[in-house]
């Protein structure tokens, strides 16, 4: 788009029709002095008509429709249908009814829910501990700030290569190191589909916890380092003795910094997908353990080819999300306005 | 002396064996986070990997060699793997940023018709998980012919409500005046743009980027679906479907992964502060 083209508005027009536009709308002064750089562009800030708007915002929207709209609306639709034979026919809720009567559904979300809580109940606390250490770290906390971070900016894929390897039974780094320490009866991780601290389900959180320390530890520092000195300041002349001060102090002003963490735990533990599907592929092995909602959504859609029982996962799993979004809205404008104003 | 002071003070003599041993905690934690990364690479130099792994895991091999590598540079087209991810991560990111800014500077400095519930169309976006909209999303490039193409990995993401909203933000905190001078003195809302407001956006940007370039680098959901032509692969899409396949070549396998991974490590560290401060800024995961 030529920048300097004039967008046609009303005065445009009125100027191609050949009629000079009365000098009330459109003064004379202002024609010359603008001309070749578009007279509605230069004012459309100002309560013009500002059709140069839809320009910076129309491309944009065109392609959300197509991606986004489109593609959700289609989600919804075709869940409400089955294939038979070579066509589609409107089914009603059937999809959903076998769905909901089957047991691979509560599965997978059974994993996933299992997966996340464990993951979420390790990561959360650890991270608190280590942030509180790390900002009392005076000099050199910035390389070991970055070597807690650097499996995040490994992807998920790259993650579960490398854990694969180092939860092998007879010679990966985790057991070799039992080995090591004359531990004979090693668990066998990642082949033991049994729930349990030493099975798959278990070697799986030890990975996420490991990716996603980093991240969780970031997230608290930054809510540590808002905290405001003369609070703590004000605590220690009064003789409050350190625990006193974490949980009167810390603990509250990091609520917020919780409540993001729990939600944006949650919708990853939702949406895992990338390392259980390299270690366990579509199947969730061993045994279905590592299945979670997003890799049975994957299997029905796209091994088994049922589109449309796909899509009323797809379905399912946005209106868990949804309802988690909303259940933290509602925690959030609770903290905010409920209870008493934190100083942030 | 004022009690502040005092406090302080006695906070500074207390520190040097409290510290030592915080940064002891904090050593020995860093190093079991190298650890895998570590032995990963250590392993990846050995030849005897490839036949008998040792039962005590070690970290620097007694037969160091870069065979491993040679092998894997021959069996995958590694160097294939990272055009096409620089490819699509480059250009997603280009696209993503340019409408991410168009659109941000549209809802924060500009006056039209159905504003308000355009810019709520768009952070309706948010709430759309992508597991959602995959599938359709699937036979739609299906349709259009793009399968099976880098394009189809680039198109669905040059658009979305997180950047708008962030760019939104962000320039909105820009003053009208400056806006409204360049007006004045006969600016275009695109001349504006480019010479006014872009350039003063390159914080927000660059945290855009970095999470822009990090979602795009490690997806490995979406290329699963619609790419299926080997020369096609992601580095990421690679490593799934092939570091199990070397399997029994432990050795070979190893390097692979580390082909894969430790370049993008080393460009984050080079690049950690921005990126961190551009996670924090966002506030959300890479």
């Amino acid at each position: 788009m030529d920048p300097a083209a004039p967008v046609p508005g009303p005065e445009a027009k009125a100027e191609v029709a050949g009629t000079p536009a009365p000098p009330a709308l459109s003064p004379p002064a202002r024609a010359p002095r603008y001309g070749a750089l578009g007279r509605s562009g230069a004012f459309a800030g100002g309560g013009r008509s500002g059709l140069v708007w839809y320009v910076f915002v129309g491309p944009a929207f065109l392609l959300l429709l197509l991606f986004v709209g489109y593609p959700t609306f289609e989600t919804f639709r075709q869940s409400l249908y089955e294939q038979v034979g070579t066509r589609q026919k409107f089914a009603g809720l059937t999809q959903y009814t076998q769905l909901v009567h089957g047991g691979d559904l509560w599965h997978a979300l059974w994993n996933t829910a299992l997966l996340g809580f464990a993951y979420l109940v390790i990561v959360i606390p650890l991270a608190v501990v280590l942030a509180s250490l790390l900002n009392k770290v005076r000099h050199g906390s910035a390389p070991l700030k970055v070597i807690y971070f650097l499996p995040q900016l490994t992807s998920s894929v790259a993650v579960a290569i490398i854990f694969n390897y180092v939860f092998e039974p007879d010679w990966g780094l985790l057991n070799g190191t039992l080995h090591r320490f004359h531990i004979t009866s090693t668990p066998l991780w990642l082949a033991d589909p049994r729930l349990g601290f030493t099975g798959s389900r278990a070697a799986v959180t030890v990975l996420a916890v490991w990716a996603g320390l980093g991240y969780f530890m970031l997230i608290v520092l930054a809510g540590l380092q808002s905290i405001p000195v003369d609070l703590y300041e004000a605590a220690a002349m009064d003789g409050a003795n350190p625990i006193l001060i974490w949980r009167a102090i810390t603990l509250p002003s990091l609520r917020p910094t919780f409540v993001f963490l729990i939600v944006t735990g949650a919708f990853d533990a939702m949406s895992r997908f990338g390392d259980l599907w390299t270690l366990g592929g579509p199947g969730g092995s061993p045994a279905g353990s590592l299945q979670s909602i997003v890799v049975f959504l994957f299997q029905t859609g796209f091994e088994s080819g049922n589109m449309n029982r796909a899509a009323a996962v797809a379905v399912i799993l946005f209106c868990l999300m949804l309802f988690v979004t909303f259940a933290s809205f509602k925690t959030v404008l609770a903290s905010e306005f409920g209870g008493r104003r934190r100083a942030r | 002396m004022s009690a502040v002071g005092w406090i302080r003070r006695s906070r500074r003599r207390t520190s040097f064996v409290s510290q030592l041993a915080i940064v002891g905690v904090l050593s020995i934690g860093a190093l079991v986070m190298l650890l895998p990364f570590a032995w990963m690479i250590g392993t990846s130099l050995s030849r005897q990997a490839d036949i008998a792994m040792p039962r005590l895991p070690r970290l620097w091999p007694p037969d160091p060699s870069f065979f491993n590598y040679s092998v894997a540079l021959q069996n995958l087209p590694l160097v294939r793997y990272y055009t096409n991810s620089l490819i699509v991560v480059g250009a997603s990111t280009a696209g993503y940023l340019l409408f991410s800014a168009l659109t941000g500077y549209a809802f924060a400095k500009g006056r039209f018709r159905g504003r308000q519930i355009l810019f709520v169309a768009f952070l309706m976006t948010l709430i759309i998980p992508f597991e959602t909209r995959m599938i359709p999303l699937y036979l739609l490039m299906k349709d259009i012919h793009l399968n099976d193409s880098l394009p189809a990995l680039i198109v669905p993401f040059l658009v979305g409500g997180f950047g708008t909203f962030l760019m939104r933000q962000y320039i909105s905190t820009i003053p009208d005046d400056l806006i409204q001078a360049a007006r004045v003195d006969g600016a275009s809302e695109f001349l504006i743009f480019f010479r006014i407001v872009l350039p003063l956006c390159m914080p927000a940007l660059a945290a855009l980027a970095v999470l822009n370039i990090l979602w795009r680098w490690n997806d490995v959901l979406w290329p699963l679906l619609v790419i299926s032509d080997p020369n096609k692969y992601t580095v990421t899409l690679g490593l799934a479907f092939e570091g199990h396949s070397q399997g029994t070549y432990t050795g070979v396998a190893l390097a692979t992964a580390t082909i894969a991974i430790v370049p993008v490590l080393i460009v984050f560290v080079i690049l950690q502060r921005r990126i961190i401060s551009g996670i924090t800024m966002g506030g959300v995961k890479g």
